[in-house]
């Protein structure tokens, strides 16, 4: 029916609670007016020249059986179709975050988190204001006005087309309003956004400000900002109350016109046969009708915001996943450490020339690797191939001899434990953190790995040990710690393939030695792959492959490399310049 | 401190309010003015069920002359006609009242909180995020704003009402209306129930957006930690489980809803029934009238409604209460650096300084300099050099008096800067920092920084002396090319050269200069030297560098290592010493010779 493919589904699986709703919606609608009735008959009643008590009461009581009824009834409609509403919101959020699971680093180097977000707050909410007022409006503007036209109707058909003329004009007149509305709406958030932009950029660049003793210019700029948000404000709520009070006169006329001609015809009660109680009934059934006119503008506004939100959602939905298992992948429960690349060329997807070019080497099952490199000469690409972040050519990265790109991404990253360089760590406890790889924790098993990380002292250190949570809300922790945190949380997967990128950059040597250490004794037998551009941590290493705008420029033992590689030993130079500069090679909270 | 809530001490909702009206009270003659005009447009408000009674009793009164009420039903619609035009030009005017003047107590509330943030000192405003001290001077007034205009203008609008709508049953028969006051228990109670499960429910469900929001930034951002990890499903689960928390709290609030309203639907029926039942007895009995009652039964229905409103709007100034104690958060921040109140004007500066064991930590305990004392002559070339993290950016920082140091004394011209009124210090001492802030606008705008009284020809030549018009003068609007947000579209040496422009518009009387770590093409290096050079010429100038060969020929180098001064003296005698300036030296030197790009 509205919106695309994605929501249709959810009007079928939710028909029981739409249908039920609607249905009550309706017959509630319906018998709310049955009310005016009971009043104008009373009316007529007390008019006569004997009253007939007996039919007074029984109205009242009609009455009082029809409020229990309505009040049942809108208590059932706005749980079935408001709730309804809530249910299909959880499922496409849900839906939305796990199609995010599943999209590759491709798209996310190309969206902002911010904007993302947008879906999932301000697009969600506009479906699912369809979905939930948006029904009631259309019901209610629909059907409800057309129960109370016809009601008028039956009882002059005459004053009713008259009187239904103005509405129905007052119901296209408030669509376009309503369209003005939010444009003028939309020019008010402009004088916010400017003022909002202003603010930030003066306090992103205070500094400068208070460097040229601005601030009291700055100040007045902020002012008019501030004054033109003002006049926009007042320019906007001025049309509002002008709409509000043109449509409250209009109303008013109407009703003016209805009491004057039906009092008119009240008069003439003997050739027209409508009573004072009829009158009543019929400035009810009117007064009813407002609220339709209204639902029904208020309607188009919804929907017309809803469907955009909805194409965007959409469009969220269908983006593609780009990283996926090729058709028939292998899935290989045992990988192990062997790892060849063979004259690999890489270029980002949005890239406009190959960050790796021709790279060949081979790492076998057990080795300590170092692979270093200054800023750009590929070392992170490379981890991020290894790791089957982006696509690549066949025949290019083998491990245990099966290509790459022919494994399942799963039996990949099973073997391979990660060292990020920006060590993302979740708002999560320190045990789930470093038991993130799995469902069941281990508890010994997490310790060790904190222990091996050399970061089991610190966290012992914080009030609530190895349940702190960590981030925002929580604890702040150290760079060096969060390395050590996300070493650790690599580690308790013991993995295969272990890459550490940049992920001792932040602790100091001590530290650093430390860590290398425990994972000489650990790591027998299985492979492991450093990224460094500290010769000191990679020194010792069975292996250095070194990198140099994206090709690669040697490979070799520390000696080794001394002897042969010119740019590995300028590196040692400038390494031990830059310590004796600093004084010491102490990293931490420089 | 990541917010200002540290500062300051709990306040109770009371306190809020009684700050929250202060700065209504400008204002009070309008507010009042405003009620009484409130009251008028309630009555227009009250005035048609009123009529439609009184024209079913006449129109149905048969002792009347047909002609009688002819006449009466023309003379009601004239003055029901222009009751309406009063009425509504009334209600135009009182709104057009009200809205301004909530509009503009919320911009003298913006104004002061921005002015108040932009006097507070540099650290403190950088220890909270830019996008929380925006929010305090936009959102949070907003709510604010919100809060005057719509909520308590409507719980005014509606006590005004209420107040109304009894006033006029009780005059039409106090009989009825007594009945009808019992029912009034019923409403408050159910008021008084939902206003607690609805405050109860409208928190969880902030607090499961907030949760919903947090996890989904968090995750976005991390995704790739998820995939590489292969826990998608898990962190699929996760999120299932917040996300259910938000839709239960979001079903307890529909059912908090679900049932106040229709309940109190319901209490007003039983009010309806009560005011028929009674009525029809009033009428059989006493002098009350069928029309009357038909008036009588259309107040009813809306006299419940005031109160709905007032319970369901409980929850936005809740909202708005909590914005206000954000905000009241920053305006009782006292800036940490505050002019002594002997401070001096200064009117002159030759240039010299002097720094005299000078010690400062911007944690306490953690030491950026420890004991620094060295003099510089009026004119003279200072430059500073050493690994990052050896203080020597900071030094700057103390000379603009952005902090406040702990020991010592720094002296300008021979008078402790701390007797100094701040802003004439700075108006003395132009800076050219290291990541050069440009704002949007034109480069013209940022040279002079918006300051009218510095001429075109002024900023010409202040560009062309630091050779930044050769690449200003190129491009398509020259002068009034647009900058695009944080100067994106220029080059981090484009930059720098706008900034020694900006610096030299201002004519201080000393320099200082916080080198660009960035990479710089080789064209606007040596754009950048040769106006170095010639800025050296004009006044006293130090320089934080980080390139050794721009500051070859500067009088004095300061080599700074952990917070401490090394070795000093001029080039030349520095590299005779083969020490620390010796290897920093070798370590350019090499980086030139044989390093690749980067």
């Amino acid at each position: 029916m509205l919106l695309g493919k994605h929501f249709r589904k959810y009007y079928l699986k939710y028909a029981a609670y739409f249908l039920v709703g609607i249905a009550v919606l309706i017959y509630v609608d319906w018998v709310q007016l049955d009310i005016p009735k009971y009043v104008g008959g009373i009316i007529d009643t007390l008019k006569a020249v004997t009253p007939d008590e007996e039919m007074i009461r029984s109205s009242i009581l009609s009455i009082a059986i029809l409020a229990i009824t309505i009040t049942i009834g809108r208590f059932l409609w706005r749980y079935t179709i408001f709730g309804a509403s809530r249910r299909i919101e959880f499922q496409l959020r849900n839906t939305m975050f796990a199609h995010a699971t599943k999209l590759s680093q491709s798209f996310y180097s190309q969206e902002k988190v911010g904007g993302l977000m947008t879906h999932f707050i301000n697009d969600l909410e506009a479906v699912r204001m369809i979905f939930g007022p948006g029904i009631l409006m259309l019901i209610d503007g629909v059907v409800f006005g057309a129960f109370a036209l016809y009601r008028m109707a039956s009882l002059n058909v005459r004053m009713t087309l008259y009187a239904a003329i103005p509405m129905v004009i007052l119901t296209v007149v408030m669509v376009i309003i309503r369209k003005r509305i939010s444009l003028m709406f939309k020019k008010r958030q402009e004088a916010f956004e400017r003022l909002s932009d202003f603010t930030q950029e003066n306090f992103s660049g205070i500094t400068v400000i208070k460097a040229f003793v601005r601030e009291m210019k700055e100040f007045m700029f902020f002012q008019k900002k501030n004054e033109d948000l003002y006049d926009s404000n007042i320019k906007f709520v001025k049309y509002i109350v002008w709409v509000n009070i043109g449509v409250g006169i209009a109303l008013n006329i109407v009703i003016l016109m209805i009491i004057f001609f039906g009092s008119y015809m009240v008069l003439n009660v003997e050739s027209t046969g409508f009573t004072a109680g009829q009158l009543t009934e019929y400035l009810s059934y009117f007064f009813a009708l407002i609220w339709p006119t209204m639902a029904l503008s208020q309607f188009m506004q919804i929907f017309g915001q809803a469907k955009a939100s909805a194409v965007r959602i959409e469009k969220f939905l269908d983006s593609e996943i780009e990283v996926k298992d090729a058709e028939g992948a292998l899935h290989i429960d045992d990988l192990k450490g062997r790892i060849q690349v063979k004259n690999l060329t890489f270029q980002y997807p949005d890239g406009d020339r190959p960050v790796l070019k021709n790279v060949s080497f081979e790492i076998k099952q057990g080795e300590m690797v170092g692979i270093l490199g200054r800023t750009g000469s590929g070392k992170s690409s490379l981890v991020d191939l290894l790791l089957r972040i982006y696509n690549l050519e066949e025949n290019q990265v083998f491990i245990d001899g099966n290509d790459i790109m022919k494994l399942s991404i799963e039996s990949v990253r099973n073997a391979m434990g990660y060292v990020p360089q920006d060590n993302f760590l979740f708002s999560d406890t320190i045990t789930a953190n470093i038991g993130f790889s799995f469902n069941e924790l281990d508890e010994e098993k997490i310790k060790e790995s904190a222990k091996l990380a050399d970061v089991y002292d610190n966290v012992m250190e914080f009030k609530e040990q190895f349940n702190t949570i960590l981030g925002e809300r929580g604890v702040t922790v150290s760079g060096g710690q969060k390395q050590r945190i996300s070493i650790a949380r690599a580690l308790a997967k013991n993995p295969e393939i272990l890459i550490l990128d940049d992920s001792v950059s932040a602790v100091d040597t001590k530290t650093e030695e430390a860590i290398i250490k425990n994972l000489y004794r650990i790591r027998k037998g299985k492979t492991t792959i450093f990224i460094a551009h500290r010769i000191s941590t990679v020194k010792k290493m069975d292996k250095i492959i070194l990198l140099n705008q994206g090709e690669v420029s040697a490979i070799g033992s520390h000696a080794e490399l001394m002897k042969t590689s010119p740019l590995y030993q300028d590196m040692v130079k400038r390494q031990t310049l830059e310590n004796l500069v600093q004084g010491g090679a102490n990293h931490e909270g420089l | 401190m990541k917010d200002f809530k540290d500062n300051t001490r709990e306040r109770s909702d009371k306190d809020v309010l009684r700050r929250l009206i202060g700065y209504v009270l400008p204002y009070k003659k309008q507010f009042l003015l405003i009620v009484v005009l409130m009251f008028l447009t309630l009555g227009i408000q009250l005035l048609p069920p009123l009529l439609i009674g009184l024209t079913i009793d006449i129109v149905s009164d048969e002792t009347l002359a047909r002609s009688e009420q002819i006449r009466y039903l023309v003379w009601m619609s004239i003055g029901f006609l222009g009751a309406l035009i009063v009425g509504n030009y009334i209600a135009f005017i009182q709104n057009m009242m009200l809205q301004k003047v909530g509009q503009k107590t919320v911009v003298t509330l913006r104004n002061d909180v921005f002015n108040h943030i932009e006097h507070l000192s540099i650290g403190q405003i950088n220890q909270v995020p830019v996008g929380k001290l925006v929010t305090r001077v936009t959102n949070d007034t907003n709510t604010i704003s919100e809060m005057y205009t719509s909520v308590a203008v409507n719980l005014i609008r509606n006590v005004l009402y209420l107040v109304a709508i009894l006033v006029v049953l009780f005059i039409l028969n106090y009989r009825i209306t007594i009945w009808l006051i019992m029912v009034l228990p019923l409403v408050l109670l159910a008021t008084y129930l939902f206003r607690k499960f609805s405050r109860a429910s409208y928190r969880r469900v902030r607090a499961n957006v907030s949760e919903v929001n947090a996890f989904l930034s968090e995750n976005l951002s991390g995704v790739k930690i998820t995939q590489i990890f292969n826990q998608e499903k898990k962190k699929r689960n996760e999120f299932r489980t917040h996300s259910k928390k938000l839709r239960d709290s979001y079903l307890q609030e529909i059912l908090v809803f679900g049932i106040y309203r229709p309940i109190v639907y319901l209490i007003s029926m039983i009010g309806v029934i009560i005011v028929l039942y009674v009525g029809y007895q009033e009428v059989m009995l006493t002098a009350f009238t069928a029309g009357l009652l038909f008036t009588y039964y259309t107040y009813v229905g809306d006299f419940f409604e005031p109160i709905q409103q007032i319970a369901e709007q409980f929850n936005t100034l809740q909202n708005a209460f909590a914005s206000a104690e954000k905000i009241f958060d920053v305006l009782d921040t006292k800036p940490a650096i505050e002019d002594a109140e002997d401070a001096i004007e200064l009117n002159e500066f030759t240039g010299s300084i002097e720094f005299k064991d000078v010690w400062f930590s911007y944690i306490p305990d953690e030491w950026v300099l420890k004991g620094i004392s060295f003099k510089v002559n009026p004119g003279d070339t200072v430059a500073f050099v050493g690994a990052t993290g050896s203080g020597k950016t900071t030094i700057l920082g103390l000379i603009v008096r952005n902090y406040e140091i702990q020991k010592g004394q720094i002296l300008i011209d021979g008078i402790d800067i701390q007797k100094i009124k701040r802003s004439s210090l700075r108006r003395h001492i132009g800076q050219m920092l290291q990541d050069v802030f440009l704002f949007s606008g034109t480069i013209n705008d940022n040279i002079t920084l918006k300051d009218e009284s510095i001429s075109p020809l002024e900023v010409k030549s202040a560009s062309e002396y630091v050779g930044a018009n050769t690449f200003i003068e190129k491009l398509p609007d020259s002068y009034d090319h647009v900058v695009l947000e944080r100067g994106n579209n220029f080059s981090s040496g484009q930059r720098q050269l706008i900034s020694f422009a900006r610096a030299l518009v201002y004519k201080p009387s000393l320099m200082i200069l916080d080198e660009a770590t960035a990479n710089i093409d080789s064209e606007t290096e040596e754009l950048i030297q040769e106006s170095m050079e010639k800025m050296m010429n004009i006044s006293t100038m130090l320089i934080v560098a980080h390139r050794l060969s721009t500051i070859q020929h500067s009088d004095k180098i300061i080599v700074m290592q952990k917070g401490e001064i090394k070795e000093e003296g001029s080039h030349q005698a520095l590299l005779k010493l083969k020490g620390l300036y010796y290897n920093l030296y070798q370590l350019q030197y090499d980086e030139k010779e044989s390093a690749p790009a980067i």
